[in-house]
C-alpha cells in the first residue's frame, strides 16, 4: 500500500503558523523515507513552523519506521517549544500508539491524548479569534 | 505459501501485502490480519537493514502457514548470526536508536504469541506463531 502526504500550513483552515499533514495508505518501512524527504523542508529552522498536526484519519497501518518519523519531528519541534500533534487516529493505530506508550523510556508519546484535547482546544481559540 | 524476496524495504511490503492477502482468504479477522502484517513488517525490515545490510543482491525467505488454530510466519536468511529476540527489553537511549530490534521487536511480542529464533545449516530462522482461537474463559 503507498502512502500519500498532503501538507497544508494551515489547521483547520486558519493560517496559525502551523502545518497539517494529512497521511494516506500506509506508513511503513518503505514508504517512511519519503514522509521524512518531504517534511525536512518543513521543518528548517528559518521557516518558523512550530506546529505540526498529522491527521492520520486515512492511515491504515504503521509500523516503528514510521514511529521513528514522529518521534524525531516531535523532538525537532519540541526544541522550539512546538508540538506535534496526532488526530483522528483508526483504532489499530491507535494502538500501536498505545503499546508504545506503555514501553519504558518511550516519552515522547506520553501524552499524546492531552496533546488531541489541547489541539481541540486550540483549533476553537483560532476560530474564535 | 512461501515467497523468495530480495533484501529491499519494497520487497518487504511486498510479502506483507501476500501474508494481508492470504490471511483475508483464510478468513482471519482485520484486527489479527493487522498484527501479523505489522510482525511481519518488523522481523523483515529487521532482517533487511541489519543481518542483510540492504543488499539488493541478498535474499531472504517469508513463508506464512495456517494450521488448525495458529498462524505461523517463518522468515529464514543467510546473513551472519543474528538473534533478534535476544535484544534486550531496553528503552531506547535516543529518538534515533537503531539498535537491531529496538521498537520493532517490542511490537512484534505484543502481536504474537511466540517468537522463537535458531540458528541452522548456515540460516537465520524466524519463527512467529499467532493462536487463532480464544482460550476458554475462566469461570
Amino acid at each position: 500500500m503507498p502512502l500519500e502526504i498532503q501538507i497544508q500550513k494551515s489547521i483547520a483552515g486558519q493560517d496559525t503558523g502551523a502545518v497539517t499533514v494529512k497521511l494516506t495508505g500506509s506508513l511503513d518501512t518503505a514508504t517512511a523515507p519519503e514522509l521524512e524527504r518531504q517534511l525536512a523542508p518543513v521543518l528548517i529552522p528559518q521557516g518558523g513552523i512550530k506546529d505540526i498536526v498529522f491527521d492520520l484519519a486515512q492511515l491504515k497501518f504503521i509500523s516503528s519506521a514510521g514511529l521513528r518519523v514522529f518521534s524525531s519531528t516531535r523532538k525537532t519541534l519540541k526544541e522550539r517549544n512546538g508540538q506535534a500533534s496526532f488526530v483522528n487516529m483508526q483504532p489499530q493505530i491507535q494502538e500501536v500508539f498505545e503499546i508504545m506508550k506503555s514501553l519504558p523510556g518511550v516519552a515522547v508519546f506520553k501524552d499524546v491524548a492531552e496533546l488531541d484535547r489541547y489541539l481541540a482546544v486550540r483549533q476553537r481559540s483560532h476560530l474564535n479569534q | 505459501m512461501t515467497m523468495e524476496l530480495y533484501a529491499t524495504a519494497e520487497e518487504v511490503m511486498r510479502a506483507v501485502e501476500r501474508l494481508q492477502e492470504f490471511a483475508q482468504a483464510q478468513g482471519l479477522p482485520e484486527k489479527t490480519i493487522f498484527g501479523l502484517a505489522l510482525a511481519l513488517e518488523e522481523c523483515g525490515s529487521n532482517i533487511v537493514n541489519h543481518a542483510l545490510q540492504r543488499d539488493p543482491q541478498q535474499k531472504f525467505q517469508v513463508g506464512i502457514e495456517k494450521t488448525g488454530d495458529s498462524f505461523a510466519i517463518e522468515i529464514r536468511d543467510r546473513g551472519p548470526e543474528f538473534d533478534p529476540t535476544a535484544v534486550a527489553e531496553r528503552p531506547p537511549q535516543a529518538v534515533e536508536d537503531d539498535l537491531p530490534g529496538g521498537w520493532g521487536i517490542q511490537l512484534v511480542r505484543r502481536y504474537m504469541d511466540e517468537v522463537r529464533y535458531r540458528r541452522e545449516a548456515g540460516e537465520n530462522v524466524l519463527r512467529l506463531t499467532k493462536r487463532l482461537t480464544t482460550p476458554p474463559r475462566e469461570k
